[in-house]
């Protein structure tokens, strides 16, 4: 145990002594996390929404209210003569309302007359949403105005939002955001320092000294566990303030899932550090393994369930899938251990076999030097 | 031959030399248009599918299984579990076995309308808001049916993203109706926005973590000092190093857009030559911020460091992931400082609407002037080294 402490002693006066990876590990939690947390909203509001009104009666400026009024939509001019086609070729809307001549004779003769929406489905998620949304509005506006004979309502949805009732994205991403943040850097800094040491050609003092493999890991690991627990507290805060996060009422299941995912993370760096034994390499198998296929396949973005079977299994072998989870049931929706006991488990597993990694890397190293 | 191109050919020998002798860069800069566009392009999917809905029927009638039945036809909705009372589906909601579940009462069928109550586990707010519009759109058609019509009939579905098949009410005789033309992407075929936006990333993250490793390694291994002393200009120094940078961008640039039409069929409807313009400058701004990054750090470990700091933020800011439209006030804000936006908007422009050259030379020139004076700043403190 002393051993273990001295090794982490050693590592600390190392940190210490690099001001820009110290500026880093506070800074760079705080603005990636505003980022991350705060630009990937998949809610659509203000959508600039070309009118072209060929008919121009009290009851199409009517129709146009009701989309007036919604707040998804916001009318946008266009030049007079400027066609649908081109003012979206331009990015001057996203979509294109058409109301035909003669709307207001044709509902009252009864014969329906058809609107037309152009939308510009780049976005085609976006596009099929406000594509849906405007039958929505058009049937509100049917009802409203008394058109039409609409049969008597058999049933009425009475809907209930659990856990999330704003329908709030930040929350969302919010908390996926601070399991990418605790696994960037810690993982980081394991890379580095391994790396390092192979670099300098420190590491054959390590071999040379009484140290174990396990104590020298171990050793390394506490200090960048610590700096990990240091980020959770800033993006913790930084997640009350900003993105809504609830205290949760068992805040140990968090805590438990935390030190296991940082060990998880920096176990995982180390290996990187290891295999390589070169800095600028550990760090792009870093980038690569744990950020980008975290940020991809972890259910940060999306739920893991949309990703295709052939390449799902990936996320189970990422501890940011089942921290992610936690962060989530403890934080939003506030169950305790009976549902984050599953991926507390998973979590559990996955850093013990990138410690099992580490070891017998270190092993074989030992062997040969 | 002037002196000057003479020393820049020489220069650039070198570099050509030592990147092809450098065998894991060049694996790393070939292999993620490749792997990394295709994995992106499957994975990054907001298609909601298999939805699990829970159902307590109070009612245990035909009109509520009719109901039930209209509800799941022909829908991604699995319905995993029938509950005696409404607290058995809560319990299951908490503990994540289930989306969403409803609530059919008592009273469904009985003449007056009956409420039935949705509760959707909301903290993907998303997926929620999908479920909800799906379920939505399910008991208006169940309601206009009159009760009697199970389901959707198939020929209104809609294969889109979105509502996983959403379907269009047909609204009673009489009364308007809206018709949505999906254009520019009339299969609503979801990869087409992520590749489009991950092709850029990868160049432009490629582009200046390469250069910034290349920058910083004569400083790390001392050689700088040999390169200093010889007749070659600064200026000429930074050519000779980023214009084989340059190149292998372009490359990764044209085999990830290959790729794209490959495997996701994307349609390039636009001038080519200005997608190839755009990448250039997008390539230029890439290693100027790479160059950048180099000369104010000591190691190469600094370097990338620095790099994996700044990178994330210009990816989340481009609007490449998530539409800017939707992105608060100051990030829309802070998005015209972003380089990648422009050339996002360009390869969209292109590729998926064949903009107009109105339309889109702001952009370009945004980005010429990014990359200009990027590439400037970068000169200028690589001097200072």
């Amino acid at each position: 145990m002393k051993k273990i402490m001295a090794q982490a002693w050693k590592e600390f006066m190392l940190f210490r002594r690099d001001k820009l990876l110290i500026l880093l590990a506070v800074l760079m939690p705080i603005v990636l996390m505003s980022l991350a947390g705060g630009t990937q909203s998949l809610r659509l509001r203000n959508v600039p929404l070309l009118v072209y009104d060929y008919d121009n009666t009290p009851l199409s400026r009517t129709y146009l209210e009701t989309y007036g009024a919604a707040l998804t939509f916001h009318f946008t001019p266009h030049a007079p003569d400027e066609s649908p086609e081109s003012a979206l070729n331009s990015w001057r809307g996203r979509a294109a309302l058409i109301i035909p001549q003669n709307f207001e004779r044709d509902v009252h003769r009864g014969d329906a007359p058809v609107v037309q929406l152009m939308i510009d489905a780049t976005d085609s998620n976006a596009a099929t949403a406000l594509g849906n949304y405007a039958q929505a509005l058009n049937t509100s506006f049917a009802q409203k105005s008394g058109i039409g004979r609409i049969p008597p309502k058999l049933v009425k949805m009475e809907q209930r939002l659990w856990f999330n009732p704003g329908l709030s994205n930040p929350v969302y991403f919010g908390t996926g955001a601070l399991g990418l943040m605790l696994i960037i850097f810690p993982a980081l800094l394991g890379a580095l320092t391994t790396a390092k040491e192979y670099e300098m050609g420190t590491v054959i003092q390590a071999y040379a000294s009484s140290l174990t493999a396990v104590q020298w890991i171990l050793g390394k690991a506490i200090l960048y566990v610590a700096i990990g627990l240091v980020d959770l507290v800033i993006c913790f805060t930084l997640g009350l303030i900003a993105f809504g996060f609830r205290f949760p009422s068992d805040p140990t299941v968090l805590l438990v899932a935390t030190v296991l995912y940082l060990m998880g993370g920096v176990f995982f760096g180390m290996m990187m550090g290891n295999a390589t034994g070169n800095q600028s390499a550990a760090i792009q198998g870093v980038q690569m393994g744990s950020f980008l296929l975290s940020l991809l396949l972890s259910g940060y973005l999306f739920a893991v369930r949309n990703i295709p079977v052939q390449i799902r299994w990936i996320s189970s072998f990422l501890p940011a899938t089942h921290y992610i989870g936690v962060v989530r049931n403890s934080v939003l929706r506030d169950v305790g251990w009976a549902t984050s006991f599953q991926p507390i488990v998973a979590l559990l597993i996955l850093a013990f076999s990138f410690f099992a990694l580490n070891v017998i890397q270190m092993r074989k190293m030992q062997f040969k030097a | 031959m002037p002196a000057a191109i003479r020393r820049y050919i020489a220069l650039t020998t070198k570099e050509v030399q030592q990147l092809r002798r450098n065998r894991v860069l060049l694996i790393q800069l070939m292999l993620p248009p490749t792997i990394v566009l295709i994995i992106f392009g499957f994975a990054l999917n907001p298609k909601v599918r298999d939805l699990r809905l829970g159902i307590v029927d109070e009612s245990l009638t035909t009109e509520s299984r009719g109901f039930v039945d209209s509800l799941t036809q022909n829908v991604d909705f699995e319905v995993v579990g029938q509950y005696r009372r409404a607290k058995d589906a809560e319990d299951a909601l908490r503990s994540l076995d289930l989306d969403a579940f409803i609530v059919i009462p008592a009273d469904l069928g009985r003449g007056q309308t009956a409420s039935v109550q949705v509760v959707v586990d909301a903290v993907d707010a998303n997926t929620a808001q999908i479920t909800q519009g799906y379920l939505g759109v399910a008991l208006e058609e169940y309601n206009l049916s009159g009760g009697g019509g199970g389901g959707v009939p198939p020929e209104k579905l809609r294969a889109g993203p979105m509502l996983v098949r959403s379907a269009h009410p047909t609204p009673p005789p009489g009364v308007p109706q809206v018709r949505p033309a999906y254009i520019y992407n009339p299969g609503l075929v979801t990869t087409w926005y992520y590749v489009t936006g991950v092709m850029s990333i990868i160049m432009f993250i490629n582009a200046s973590l390469v250069a910034s490793a290349f920058a910083v390694k004569e400083k790390e291994t001392g050689t700088i000092e040999q390169l200093l002393m010889t007749p070659a200009q600064t200026g000429e120094m930074l050519l000779a190093k980023t214009s084989p940078v340059f190149v292998l961008m372009m490359v990764v640039l044209f085999a990830a857009l290959i790729v794209g039409m490959l495997v996701f069929g994307l349609p390039v409807r636009g001038a080519l030559w200005l997608f190839t313009v755009a990448g250039g400058f997008a390539a230029l701004a890439g290693i100027g911020i790479g160059v950048m990054v180099a000369t104010v750090s000591r190691s190469q470990q600094q370097a990338q460091l620095l790099t994996f700091f700044v990178n994330p933020p210009i990816t989340l800011l481009s609007g490449a992931t998530a539409p800017l439209d939707n992105m608060p006030e100051i990030f829309q804000k802070l998005s015209y400082i972003d380089p990648l936006r422009y050339m996002v908007t360009i390869v969209r422009g292109v590729t998926l609407k064949d903009s107009p050259w109105s339309a889109l030379w702001p952009n370009l020139l945004a980005l010429a002037i990014f990359s200009i004076v990027l590439f400037a700043i970068s000169a200028w403190r690589f001097r200072k080294v």
